[in-house]
């Protein structure tokens, strides 16, 4: 019996150390400062460095504050367009790559629509700042030689947020292409030819068998977008600085100018937290809409 | 020829169309890098440079520690990957090919941690690292980017399609973990570990907001953030910041045109969860 139990304890030891190095960096890095930063929230900085105890006050400076709530409207307006865009395009290009996947050219095309993914956010902003140049910008220039009125897109409230949802449909559409089209080969192809010989067209191939059997990548994908476009901040910070006036300024902008410009530390981790509850809210309630147990 | 093949050929070339013209964007940034001030500001603008200049190059690599951006970002990038990797593994193992008591709520732990991006953590690292005293310095960047559950997760997907016949014929001749993990599971897994490093290797190659907070010294900047100083100093001479985007995407169109199969596949390993 004591021999079982030695042999018990050696066991879970060994799986513990096996464990330990992932979870020590996990828990001080990772799930750690979820909790200080909440700690952080309770409190507040003055400009000579002193520190009071506040409660939920920064909260509630949040709640009142017209800045906040315009950050969380340009983040929301932003993730509504970049997102279905992201996602949409992905979808198409991948149909159309898996659709001439047996010619040689498809590895080009979908290398040369993949590429954009493996830039920094730093390039991708300084490039499309550039095209969009109210000036010399060769896009507006394009657009108004094809007799388009081309608005000066980044210095217009409108058009700016579709304008950054535009360029990180850019760097990010070609990552979820290669995701869906390993997703499509995943279907098999006795489904295809089973509808081809029934006679159904591409279109309907496409319809009727595919985009339902896609179904759960593209709600997967939707997921993992949303989390990203709510914490969008490098191509924004480059493009416009949150302008014009603060057309652009999302929450991890606000976030960030609250911390380390106005050095007001616990606000700026009140907003942490906000944006922390945001994204879990958001993701329960599709893991919950998704059935996404299943996945697992 | 039939209706289909000439409808075919018909999206064929719209799509060759579309992909030359989603990397017009990159063909620009190249050529404005290396036209002459006068001609990046031309009307109408011209496509290619009449007398194609390496000034801007220069500037950016002469008057800026553009290269020591580039070894930053070169150990940062390769440091983290290594780290997350060599964390991952055994992990990965004891919840892929070891049975015990409260593993699959702790992976469900781990896993729902995913949906903390490093974005909503800023502040209270900023706290941590100033208290370590690592602010601006290399393990203040890459001690958060170790513990990313998808390192587990990739790999526990991998490992668990492992045949078990493997490990029992090496745990009849003697092996314990360690070295069922060691001679049997990792020789078996390269692909799986590939796709990790590919994906661990671009997240920290292109992270920005943290790093872009925690490193505070022009030395210790990283290729984004060096990008990002650039722009501060220029704003709108378009010459030299073109010139010095060129240069930080060049590695990666670099090692894309090399690799580009191993990264799309690696890349396409990490969507199946």
């Amino acid at each position: 019996m004591p021999m079982v139990r030695r042999l018990r304890l050696a066991y879970a030891v060994e799986i513990a150390l096996f464990l330990l190095p992932f979870a020590a960096f996990w828990i001080l890095f990772r799930l750690g400062p979820v909790l200080y930063g909440f700690y952080i929230s309770l409190f507040q900085w003055d400009l000579l460095g002193d520190v009071a105890f506040v409660g939920f006050g920064n909260y509630a400076t949040l709640a009142r504050d017209p800045r906040f709530w315009n950050a969380l409207r340009t983040t929301l307006a932003f993730a509504a367009m970049a997102i279905p865009l992201i996602v949409g395009i992905g979808l198409a290009l991948a149909l159309f790559i898996f659709g001439v996947r047996r010619r040689p050219i498809g590895r080009w095309l979908e290398a040369g629509f993949f590429f954009p993914y493996l830039l920094t956010v730093s390039v991708v902003g300084l490039i499309w700042r550039w095209m969009m140049d109210p000036d010399f910008g060769i896009l507006l220039i394009a657009l108004r030689s094809a007799g388009l009125d081309a608005p000066s897109f980044l210095n217009e409230p409108r058009w700016v947020i579709p304008a950054l949802a535009l360029t990180t449909a850019w760097w990010l559409a070609g990552y979820r292409m290669v995701l869906f089209r390993a997703a499509l080969e995943d279907i098999p192809d006795e489904l295809y030819e089973a509808a081809r010989l029934d006679g159904a067209s591409g279109a309907r191939i496409v319809v009727s068998i595919v985009l339902p059997l896609l179904r759960p990548a593209v709600l997967f994908a939707l997921v993992l977008s949303t989390i990203s476009g709510f914490i969008v901040f490098g191509q924004v910070l480059i493009m416009t600085a949150g302008g014009p006036g603060r057309a652009s300024e999302v929450l991890a902008l606000y976030l960030y100018r609250y911390g380390f410009e106005f050095l007001q530390m616990g606000l700026a981790a009140a907003v942490g937290v906000v944006l922390f509850a945001i994204i879990l809210s958001l993701t329960l309630l599709s893991f919950r809409w998704l059935g996404y147990e299943s996945h697992l | 020829m039939n209706g289909r093949s000439l409808w075919e050929r018909a999206l064929l070339v719209a799509m060759v169309v579309l992909a030359l013209l989603w990397v017009a964007p990159l063909f620009w940034m190249f050529t404005t890098g290396v036209k002459p001030t006068p001609e990046i500001f031309a009307t109408p603008p011209r496509l290619l440079p009449g007398a194609p200049t390496l000034n801007h190059v220069h500037v950016v690599l002469t008057r800026w520690p553009f290269l020591r951006w580039l070894f930053n970002s070169v150990v940062v990038a390769t440091a983290t990957t290594t780290l997350s990797v060599a964390v991952s593994i055994p992990a990965a193992y004891v919840f892929a090919r070891l049975r015990w008591r409260g593993r699959d709520v702790l992976f469900l732990v781990f896993l729902s941690s995913m949906l903390i991006p490093l974005e909503v953590n800023v502040i209270p690292l900023y706290f941590l690292m100033n208290r370590l005293q690592l602010l601006n310095t290399y393990p203040a960047v890459v001690l958060p980017m170790i513990g990313m559950p998808i390192g587990i997760f990739l790999l526990r997907q991998f490992f668990v399609n492992i045949p078990s016949e493997l490990d029992d014929a090496a745990r009849v001749d003697g092996c314990g973990n360690l070295r069922i993990l060691w001679h049997v599971i990792l020789p078996l897994s390269r692909p799986a570990i590939a796709a990790l490093v590919i994906y661990m290797f671009t997240f920290a190659w292109n992270e920005f907001f943290w790093s872009m907070i925690a490193l505070s010294s022009p030395g210790m900047f990283t290729l984004p953030i060096g990008l990002r100083a650039l722009q501060g100093a220029y704003d709108i001479d378009y010459g030299i910041l073109m010139a010095g985007a060129s240069l930080a995407a060049l590695p990666a169109l670099v090692l894309f045109l090399f690799l580009q199969q191993s990264i799309i596949r690696g890349i396409t390993m990490t969507a199946h969860r």
